[in-house]
């Protein structure tokens, strides 16, 4: 059985949740309620592959809310992780992907030190980032756009945005062998991370967002940040692509001006309905149908029988393995969202 | 980046974290020893499972005594007076439904509720305690999941029959957990124990022991949480 962990994007939309799935205790809580709510598996569903497979996934809600790290409540964000963790082995999943928040935090707090969980030992082969199908699906979302955007992408610049992340240097690494993109500019917080990744390409210009923007035919955002930032829409190229890959989903509604072009990244749409209640609070056009890629490489590992942490560590997704998950996802019948 | 892994120090010694550890250590001490004689007496309600009682009652009273030694290791003289008037509300309670034969009331008092909430402190302080305390409560905390398993068993073996008294009793009792937690809090934080991780400990332990008993994830959200809002 596979599983997903899974947060709300924020207080205020997890007190609107609490309102419309009837639990009132939770609703209209402060932060400080959530900081000591307990996760829960919040639903029981089947997922079908178009090759007739069929398996069963629980999700579990870790009460994990962005606001924790805004407010600095870090004890309480690692608490939310690693107890959803815990009960996620308890219940039985043989392999679930961390959604959301959950790989970050995760790996910036270098949580794998902490494997004992009260009475549960973590078995960290039961747990999948999910972000090698995160990156591959990007990437068709960057080939796809690309296209319907008549943007040659051997001529194109690429901004990657959060390059020296585990899903920005993976996009890299695919852009860089699959396509010989003309000029591949690295964003990043980290200089060292930033001069170690350029090493590895052998290419790449390290350059400010302010510098790189406005050269960009193609972003790929793929930040993760509690809080969205501003993009002056004027300043970019006409047309440019942008695949907002980070989490939340927050730059489609501030970047406005014709001729960019936003995708929403990293999400994928099944071709079979799936019977899941927890999805409509998600905020998916398609709940029935669509979810993170991250969400999606746990459900692919299920079918495939590949229980095992296929996403896992900093900087460790080849393009081989991108390209294994990619036939999976193929195979069961994920779509990569590309509809400009 | 803050890293988990890197412990607090504390000064074991200091007379601030000595008077704080003379109420938590007396709490403990007068927890396993509310422990035993509960349990001494729900077997006089469940004779069929005397035994078993009787050994559980003895596991708590072996407890007391390590937890004795950990105020002695400290010289700390717990402070038992404070440690009775904190346990009056529950201890009324327990007494009450026992003089009225009232078995899944006392159950879910001592054996849910007592458990999770000892379970929770106890593995919130092992990663702050002194390396002799740590020791001995590691060995409890063992021992206590077993109890909470005595409770559910038997409350899932008469889960139909039960379910509208443990509701009525959960009601009655967890705002007592949650008054006794706000109650320590000040002391809890002297020795690097959290309110809010209590709180989520207890809900976690006592929320599995609902679900194990059958309640519904909706029930035990309901349940696990009554009380807490108005704290």
């Amino acid at each position: 059985m596979f599983g997903l962990i899974g947060h709300l994007t924020s207080l205020e939309h997890a007190q609107a949740v609490a309102e419309d799935l009837g639990y009132p205790e939770y609703a209209n809580q402060g932060l400080d309620f959530w900081c000591s709510a307990p996760p829960q598996v919040v639903d029981n569903f089947q997922v079908k592959s178009v090759t007739g497979q069929v398996i069963e996934g629980k999700y579990v809600e870790s009460c994990f809310l962005p606001e924790m790290l805004t407010q600095r409540r870090i004890k309480a964000a690692i608490r939310k992780i690693l107890n959803a963790m815990a009960l996620a082995q308890k219940v039985g999943l043989d392999i679930t992907a961390l959604g959301g928040f959950s790989s970050i935090v995760f790996e910036e707090f270098n949580l794998k030190q902490n494997n004992q969980v009260r009475n549960v030992e973590l078995d960290f082969q039961r747990f999948t980032t999910g972000n090698t199908h995160t990156a591959y699906v990007i990437c068709r979302q960057v080939e796809s756009g690309a296209k319907q955007l008549g943007i040659d992408l051997s001529q194109a610049t690429v901004a990657v945005c959060g390059a020296t992340g585990d899903i920005g240097s993976a996009v890299c690494r695919w852009l860089d062998s699959k396509h010989q993109v003309k000029e591949l500019l690295l964003i990043a917080r980290n200089r060292q991370r930033l001069e170690n990744l350029q090493e590895e390409l052998g290419r790449g210009k390290i350059m400010d967002l302010e510098t790189a923007l406005p050269q960009a035919d193609i972003i790929v955002w793929v930040a993760s940040m509690p809080k969205g930032v501003e993009i002056a829409g004027e300043m970019l190229k006409k047309p440019c692509l942008i695949v907002d890959g980070g989490y939340p989903k927050n730059l489609d509604t501030r970047v406005k001006a014709d001729g960019v072009h936003i995708l929403k990244g990293g999400i994928v749409e099944h071709s079979l309905d799936i019977t899941w209640e927890i999805m409509k609070i998600v905020e998916m056009d398609i709940p029935s149908r669509q979810m993170f890629a991250c969400f999606a490489e746990a459900i692919l590992l299920e079918f495939e029988g590949w229980r095992t942490n296929f996403s896992w560590g900093r900087n460790q997704i080849s393009v081989n393995k991108m390209e294994a998950i990619g036939e999976a996802s193929v195979k069961h019948g994920f779509c990569p969202l590309v509809a400009l | 980046m803050p890293e988990l892994a890197v412990r607090t120090e504390f000064d074991y010694s200091s007379e601030i974290y000595k008077d704080a550890y003379s109420r938590i250590n007396a709490i403990v001490i007068e927890g396993e020893q509310e422990a035993y004689s509960n349990y001494l007496q729900m077997a006089e309600l469940l004779p069929e499972d005397k035994e078993e009682l009787t050994r559980l009652a003895k596991m708590e009273n072996r407890h007391k005594k390590g937890f004795q030694a950990c105020g002695n290791n400290l010289q700390v003289n717990p402070d038992m007076p404070y440690a009775q008037e904190f346990f009056a509300g529950l201890h009324g309670n327990f007494q009450h439904a026992f003089s009225e034969g009232k078995v899944v009331t006392c159950l879910l008092i001592q054996a849910l509720i007592i458990e999770a909430f000892a379970i929770a402190a106890y593995n919130i302080y092992i990663p702050v305690a002194d390396d002799f305390a740590r020791k001995i409560t590691e060995g409890v905390v063992k021992d206590e999941y077993t109890h909470l398993n005595y409770g559910e068993e038997w409350l899932k073996a008469n889960f139909a029959t039960a379910k509208e008294e443990l509701e009525q009793a959960n009601k009655e009792n967890l705002p007592l957990v949650w008054k006794m937690l706000n109650q320590v809090q000040g002391d809890a934080k002297v020795l690097g124990m959290e309110k809010e991780a209590l709180v989520e400990d207890f809900m976690i332990s006592y929320g599995e022991a609902l679900s194990n008993i059958g309640f519904s994830t909706r029930e035990i959200m309901r349940m696990s949480s009554y009380g807490l809002a108005g704290v």
